[in-house]
């Protein structure tokens, strides 16, 4: 499967405009992903990054059109390859075949009552058409791919039977099963341990060069997206509020949020930020003000930022922000 | 897993025993087989002259120790009412009952799990709401009743069946619907819940995620994961079905089976042949507790062999 017409130059794949998805709630409904707006290119690892319930998980889901009930995708566009991924038939072509996901805590998210091998193979036989002895010998294949030795025995092994680490590769190498040309990692290393971790993006980082895969990386972890990203996008309270090349946004964060952000890494020429310790937010994301959703903890908040969200705004080449206060190219 | 097989089987041989001591005291501590048989305004003399002949004027643990070595050797005693051995009156019977709890065992399991199946996969539309439907009235109504109207229906009306006895295949089915309904209605609705709760947890969203259909994922990933408790509950259903429901149905359809044996013997005093009658029932319970246990093995590894 050929991923780019390898000139060089990033053909577009995903194209998300807009995208908005609403959960219902007592209070009316709540925007778990609110008017979201992102592209990937090939060959591009992209880093998503904000706090817990700031809609990232939410969004991964949403983009191949799934959406845990009662929650529902209330309006924008999801384009792959110009395709139109909300679409029951494409999102069933390209589900797992062109946009493989990998999923948080890979104790759960592997059926704990199928083996490894058979987990692999029903992808295998269903969703790639391989047959026969083509199926072992891929997924001995796959095994190898993601580093895990004894191939053959640990097609045998059940998920409870390996250790975290073991069982994200093994979920890497489900993603990676058909080939996908995008994989979206959501929090693939949460919950591992800190030398695991590091394998984990390690691994992921050589795939997505060796196969030519763009990589989605869904994080709350800024060291994540330093390590792992060509490009970042700040999301908060379900909207981006800045979209910026890795080393600019860590040279020079625009959005207050982002800044925040940084400011709360502890870094030996820096204090906490105070940022992270606001408490209740942002779960009361239905009694969030009309305008900007980080008003009430933003330092520089001012009138005007209490009446309709900001727009994302191109403030230089490559890089958008979302602030009434950083005003972007062409705006008074 | 050998080793864990041999335990288990020799636990359910104790459980055998105790149950079957337990049904030894309450037949001859509280009570005894003599004094049940004879008519209330028996004299003294004529009890004792009937304890006598039946040995039960020795001491309880001679009695007790009689008792539990005829066990071993399939001797439950004799039958003063049919003037047989006990036990094998009751294993003449017992073909007839493991038919029946068969049938209902199978309407059980062929209606609940694509019941379960199609509820959770329509969650909250109208084949759910069918489906609830269907379990609340079949768990409302009684295995008798259910029984009568099969037959009014079916027997009487119809003539598709016959009315009672047991001849052959067709005779079993009305009397299968009486007892598997309500179990069915109960399992259906923990199927149902079970693939909905399972269809929420992050191995089904992956499975979904990787392109597999929502009836796919609920077939082949959901349900394995719900199978365990399915096949506990069935078992717990065999029980009642060997407990309950089977002495129900089995007078009420005529049907030649253990249940409706005890109730002759009952009516007969018979205690001997009632205690025997109980013995292999509750032999039944143990063994379908030590299958599901073995059936739990196989579906989920992460049982624990202890």
């Amino acid at each position: 499967m050929s991923t780019t017409n390898g000139n060089g130059r990033q053909e577009r794949l995903l194209e998300v405009k807009d995208l908005t998805v609403g959960f219902p709630t007592r209070d009316g409904t709540v925007l778990g992903v609110d008017h979201l707006t992102l592209n990937v290119g090939s060959h591009e690892r992209l880093g998503v990054v904000g706090e817990s319930g700031s809609g990232k998980s939410v969004m991964g889901l949403a983009i191949l059109g799934m959406v845990l009930p009662p929650g529902r995708i209330m309006g924008g566009s999801v384009r792959w390859r110009g395709e139109d991924v909300l679409d029951p038939g494409v999102a069933n072509r390209v589900r797992g075949r062109e946009i493989a996901m990998i999923f948080q805590d890979p104790m759960v998210s592997l059926n704990p009552l199928k083996t490894v091998g058979s987990q692999l193979r029903e992808l295998l036989q269903r969703r790639v058409g391989l047959k026969g002895s083509a199926i072992r010998q891929r997924s001995l294949e796959l095994l190898d791919m993601v580093g895990i030795a004894n191939a053959g025995e640990r097609l045998r092994a059940y998920a409870y039977e390996l250790s975290g680490g073991m069982r994200q590769r093994v979920m890497i190498a489900t993603a990676l099963a058909c080939e996908p040309t995008l994989v979206i990692a959501d929090e693939p290393t949460t919950g591992l341990d800190v030398t695991i971790q590091d394998q984990i993006l390690t691994l992921l980082h050589d795939l997505s060069t060796e196969l030519g895969m763009s990589v989605l990386m869904i994080t709350h972890d800024l060291g994540v997206v330093a390590q792992f990203c060509d490009r970042v996008q700040v999301m908060y309270a379900g909207r981006i509020v800045e979209r910026a090349p890795i080393n600019e946004m860590f040279a020079d964060p625009q959005h207050p949020y982002s800044l925040g952000l940084l400011h709360s890494v502890p870094r030996a020429d820096r204090d906490d930020g105070e940022l992270t310790g606001i408490p209740g937010e942002p779960l009361d994301r239905a009694q969030f003000p009309p305008g900007c959703a980080f008003e009430p903890r933003c330092d520089e908040a001012r009138d005007g930022c209490r009446d309709t969200p900001p727009p994302l705004l191109k403030i230089a080449e490559r890089r958008w922000v979302a602030c009434y206060n950083r005003p972007g190219e062409g705006s008074a | 897993m050998l080793r864990w097989l041999a335990r288990r089987i020799i636990a359910a041989a104790l459980v055998v025993f105790v149950v079957t001591s337990l049904v030894f005291v309450v037949t001859h501590v509280f009570t005894d087989p003599a004094t049940v048989s004879l008519p209330l305004e028996a004299s003294q003399e004529d009890r004792a002259s009937r304890r006598a002949a039946l040995g039960l004027d020795r001491p309880l643990s001679v009695q007790y120790w009689d008792f539990v070595s005829g066990l071993v050797v399939g001797d439950l005693g004799e039958s003063f009412w049919q003037t047989q051995p006990a036990s094998k009156l009751v294993f003449e019977r017992l073909p007839a009952t493991l038919k029946l709890v068969g049938g209902a065992t199978a309407v059980t399991v062929l209606l609940a799990a694509p019941m379960g199946m199609l509820a959770a996969w329509w969650e909250r539309r109208f084949a759910d709401h069918a489906v609830l439907g269907f379990s609340m009235a079949s768990i409302s109504a009684p295995p008798f009743w259910i029984g009568y109207l099969l037959i009014i229906v079916f027997a009487v009306q119809l003539g598709w069946v016959p009315t009672f006895g047991s001849r052959g295949f067709v005779s079993l089915i009305l009397p299968s619907f009486a007892i598997g309904l309500a179990s069915a209605g109960r399992l259906a609705q923990m199927t149902r819940r079970g693939i909905v709760e399972e269809l929420r947890k992050p191995y089904a969203v992956t499975a979904l995620s990787r392109g597999f259909s929502r009836s796919y994922t609920i077939v082949h990933h959901t349900f394995r994961n719900v199978a365990s408790g399915f096949v506990t509950m069935t078992g717990w259903e065999l029980t009642r079905m060997f407990t309950g429901y089977t002495v129900v149905i089995e007078v009420v359809f005529a049907w030649p089976g253990v249940g409706r044996l005890a109730i002759h013997a009952i009516e007969n005093r018979d205690l001997i042949l009632v205690q025997a009658a109980v013995v292999v029932l509750a032999t039944l319970v143990v063994v379908t507790n030590l299958l599901v246990d073995i059936a739990r093995r196989m579906i989920d590894p992460r049982v624990e062999l202890a």
